[in-house]
């Protein structure tokens, strides 16, 4: 048992809420996929004013 | 007259006789001419939450391609060769990658409702192939030949025997896990995402919420 939690040591940062249990490195990879979400649907998407016609 | 009407008016109803006439007639008639490849995209397509789908399609095609090295050297070659560990982390780190765009991908669909105007198999093959690349995602994971896929697979036998599923599948068989890994599980992703992508295509890019054309 002692060994097993050694070896859990230095396995990495974990933030706890209750029954949650979650690495640093996967909270913050999952708070980076929300905010790209965010900016995708916020900035505007590039394009040139030459293909405003029609049904572009 | 949409193009899709003009082109299916064209095409001659199949032969009894011919399969090729009966093949062409299918492949013309589920995606016309024309929206295949299409140089143009209605308006509201010009939006970044709308290349996140491709980005998902074109990580695939990389995810695939340093699988194929990968299995051409060796489920082990990554341990004992500088090019194999390259590759090996060109596979990783384009699966997360994979696996990001295409949530984002699934919440951009889902915000935007995706499944109206008769496109609820091309959410649900998109569901179906999502669910298929966990599962490769998985079997990945059993299949690095390290002690990670050791520690995984003991964990994984323990769920699986929890839910009665232990006796179909056995997640501390490494031959197992590395044939579904590369052979069974890629053919069922490729399969629903071709699947997929010919739905996307036959119907088209859903419009907004409120921008939908008027039912005749």
């Amino acid at each position: 048992m002692a060994g097993t939690h050694i070896l859990a040591e230095g396995a990495g940062n974990y933030l706890n809420f209750g029954i949650f249990h979650i690495s640093v490195t996967n909270a913050l990879i999952m708070g980076a996929m929300i905010v790209m979400f965010i900016l995708a649907v916020v900035i505007p998407f590039p394009h040139h004013d030459a293909d405003d016609e029609g049904s572009r | 007259m949409s193009a899709r009407e003009d082109t299916a008016a064209e095409v001659v109803s199949p032969s009894r006789t011919s399969w090729t006439a009966w093949a062409r007639y299918r492949i013309t008639h589920t995606v016309p001419e024309g929206q295949w490849l299409p140089d143009r995209q209605p308006a509201y397509v010009a939006s970044w939450i709308y290349v996140f789908g491709m980005a998902t399609l074109v990580s695939l095609f990389i995810v695939i391609g340093s699988g194929v090295v990968l299995a051409i050297g060796g489920s082990e070659w990554w341990h004992t060769s500088n090019v194999g560990h390259y590759v090996n982390s060109v596979h990783l780190w384009s699966v997360e990658i994979f696996f990001a765009v295409m949530a984002i991908h699934l919440w951009g669909k889902f915000w935007m409702a995706a499944w109206r105007g008769g496109r609820a198999l091309t959410w649900m093959t998109g569901m179906v192939a999502l669910l298929a690349a966990v599962g490769t995602g998985f079997t990945g994971y059993l299949s690095q030949t390290n002690f990670d896929s050791q520690w995984i697979g003991a964990q994984a036998k323990d769920g699986l025997n929890s839910v009665g599923l232990g006796a179909w599948f056995n997640a501390l068989n490494p031959a197992a896990a590395l044939t579904l890994h590369i052979v069974v599980l890629p053919l069922a992703v490729g399969v629903i995402v071709i699947m997929h992508i010919i739905l996307v295509r036959r119907h088209g890019v859903v419009p907004p919420i409120g921008a939908e054309e008027p039912t005749p």
